[in-house]
């Protein structure tokens, strides 16, 4: 049961740590992307769609990458170059995505294709236990395990994290030490679709398989939950949309071995899950906000 | 003067212009101003059988859609985002249902319909309080709680009309109980228009009287525009905050119970899908004017409608309509900038 629910855990939560550590990309550059959600779903649709073409799991991933860099990208044109508000647009942007894929995708719904196999690594996914939890996944839930400690990585030691993040805190450091801010804005944003878009090919071709009309359903909504409890660092992200698959695993075990609790209440603890620990952690946060972020979440004082 | 600034002046004897915006034409006419958000209504309305839209069917859709957009327009007035309409909906119709189904016997007939408003108004206001407490006492982002709460919200109705508020003649579908028919909402004369829009354009009256013309919408503009003026101005911002979001719910649980009242008959799932978010579309396309949702509300109703037909002839998803609607909003969007959003150039 415990294996179960841990490797249902980094299954079901792999996609939303692809959309948390885009999200942060996105935020770090001082830009709020509500279309994380839109991108999502563009992605997923298409690396659906062309996995289902090509019958290549690998294409239909880079296709969802690009599929996810789309909407991004318009959300990054409306809000850096015509000033557009960042959670209004963000919003309209992942409604366009819905209404996209709900109309593009109504010839996929009845398509298998055969995704991502688990590749066991060998001798190491042997271990007892360890062997299960670690070693014994698709190839894009292990890039999903990688994400944050990479992710990290380059903020924290690179020349180019250092831009993204003084992005985030101040426009004109950036300007004044002779970068654009708009460029790495419009390059995070972009980056930080692409990654959702990532997320979304990760749930279809690795986790259902097949294609539904809002396949997400609200998880890039969590993903940019998480990214603020996750005081905007990666290797938290990743916890948190770990923590968040954990809950859909548990649930999901839960209603397999035939708990005696409504299956709809089981679905809303990965929502109430999230809800509850952005209680707990959004308080005091506003001193870790970037600084850029201040004047999209600040109406209301707190 | 210095050639410096010689470059940022404009020419001798030419004066400086600004770009056409459309509002200038208004701004002219004073009394367009008056009219022309009662007008448009009208005059979409009348223009529908050109596209060959049904005219009583975009009125009982604009009805929920104008209730769902001021949800998102008094809030936001005072600053916040409230996403949150679908799901405060939802849990109004629930609310209402309830109330039908255990308090419903005895009570006299006149006052059923007003107690079924009261009750979804209660549960919608409930739910959004959910969020409000969330914000106040622990600094959630009401954008991110109010969206998940949705999702929340949609199971909870599953959850109940599998449950509590399942009819139990109806065997093996999970549905809600009918509704008595003292419940129901008249309708005028022979058509299929409910009596829905009339307190849909009351409570629009009244939104507007409470944002433009009452103390409180003066304080609460000035909590949207900048809570630390609010602050020092002695404006209590927390408790205008919590009570523009709980107004907000309630108003959209009222359209809930308009739903039940009026349409549905009986709770069920899928019910008054995405009309949440249809007003929150409608509401940033008007700029959150409460005089312009109904105007924005029979636009977007038009093309709901319209997009059932396309539903029906062409076997597409509903959620098609979403891709006109976004699009409307994001050029509105790229238009007119935006206040909140931070300035970001070069």
């Amino acid at each position: 049961m415990i294996v179960d629910v841990i490797t249902g855990a980094v299954r079901y939560g792999a996609c939303v740590v692809f959309a948390a550590e885009g999200e942060t990309v996105s935020e770090r550059s001082g830009v709020v992307n509500l279309g994380t959600e839109g991108s999502m779903l563009t992605g997923a649709l298409a690396a659906f769609a062309v996995t289902v073409w090509t019958g290549s799991p690998v294409i239909g991933a880079l296709a969802g990458l690009l599929g996810g860099a789309l909407p991004a990208l318009l959300h990054a044109f409306l809000v850096i170059d015509r000033n557009a508000d960042q959670l209004a647009t963000g919003l309209s942007v992942t409604f366009l995505g819905l209404g996209v894929t709900s109309a593009l995708g109504t010839g996929f719904v009845d398509e298998k294709i055969s995704g991502f196999d688990p590749i066991a690594i060998p001798l190491l996914s042997e271990i007892p236990f360890f062997g299960d939890v670690l070693f014994n996944y698709d190839i894009l839930t292990y890039v999903a395990l990688l994400l944050g400690p990479a992710l990290w990585w380059f903020m924290k030691k690179t020349r180019w994290g250092l831009i993204l993040r003084a992005t985030g805190e101040s426009g004109d450091v950036v300007y004044a030490y002779g970068h654009s801010p708009r460029k790495v804005r419009y390059m995070a944003v972009t980056a930080g679709g692409a990654l959702a878009g990532l997320g979304g090919a990760q749930l279809v071709l690795a986790s259902t398989l097949n294609w539904v009309e809002n396949i997400t359903v609200g998880r890039g909504f969590v993903a940019v939950a998480l990214v603020i409890f996750a005081s905007w660092l990666p290797i938290r992200a990743a916890l948190g949309a770990l923590l968040f698959g954990a809950a859909v695993s548990l649930q999901l075990q839960l209603q397999a071995r035939g708990v005696n609790v409504s299956a709809f209440l089981l679905g809303m603890t990965p929502y109430v899950l999230t809800l509850v620990v952005l209680a707990i952690a959004s308080r005091g946060q506003a001193q870790r906000m970037p600084a850029g972020l201040k004047a999209v979440f600040a109406p209301g004082g707190t | 003067m210095k050639p410096a600034d010689a470059a940022t002046l404009p020419a001798p004897g030419k004066t400086p212009t600004r770009r056409f915006d459309p509002r200038d034409l208004l701004a002219s006419a004073g009394w367009m101003k008056w009219a022309a958000p009662i007008a448009t209504p009208f005059v979409i309305w009348l223009l529908l059988p050109v596209f060959a839209i049904d005219q009583q069917a975009v009125i009982t859709r604009a009805t929920p859609f104008i209730l769902t957009a001021l949800a998102v327009a008094l809030p936001a007035r005072a600053g916040l985002i409230n996403v949150g309409g679908e799901g405060q909906l939802l849990i109004g119709a629930a609310a209402a249902g309830a109330f039908a189904k255990f308090a419903g016997d005895g009570i006299p007939l006149i006052a059923m319909v007003p107690l079924m408003m009261l009750a979804g108004a209660i549960g919608g206001l409930l739910w959004s309080g959910i969020a409000a407490t969330l914000k106040n006492a622990f600094a959630v982002n009401e954008t991110i709680s109010t969206l998940l709460l949705n999702y929340v919200a949609t199971l909870f109705l599953g959850y109940l009309i599998h449950g509590a508020l399942k009819d139990k003649e109806s065997f093996g579908f999970a549905i809600g109980e009918q509704i008595p028919e003292s419940a129901r909402l008249p309708q005028f004369g022979e058509t299929t228009v409910h009596f829905g829009i009339l307190i849909a354009i009351a409570v629009t009256a009244g939104v507007w009287l409470l944002i433009e013309r009452s103390r409180w919408g003066f304080k609460a503009q000035v909590v949207g525009g900048n809570p630390e003026a609010a602050r020092r101005g002695g404006i209590p911002v927390g408790k205008t905050v919590m009570v523009a979001l709980l107004l907000g719910g309630g108003i959209a649980g009222l359209a809930g119970a308009i739903e039940l009242c009026g349409i549905e008959t009986r709770l069920q799932t899928g019910m008054a899908t995405g009309f949440g978010y249809i007003g929150f579309l409608c509401s940033w396309m008007v700029a959150h004017r409460a005089a312009w949702i109904p105007a924005g509300a029979t636009l977007l109703a038009a093309i709901s409608v319209y997009g059932d037909n396309l539903q029906i002839d062409l076997g597409l998803p509903a959620s098609t309509v979403y891709i006109l609607m976004a699009a409307i909003v994001l050029v509105v969007l790229a238009y007119r900038g935006s206040s909140t959003g931070k300035a970001i150039s070069r």
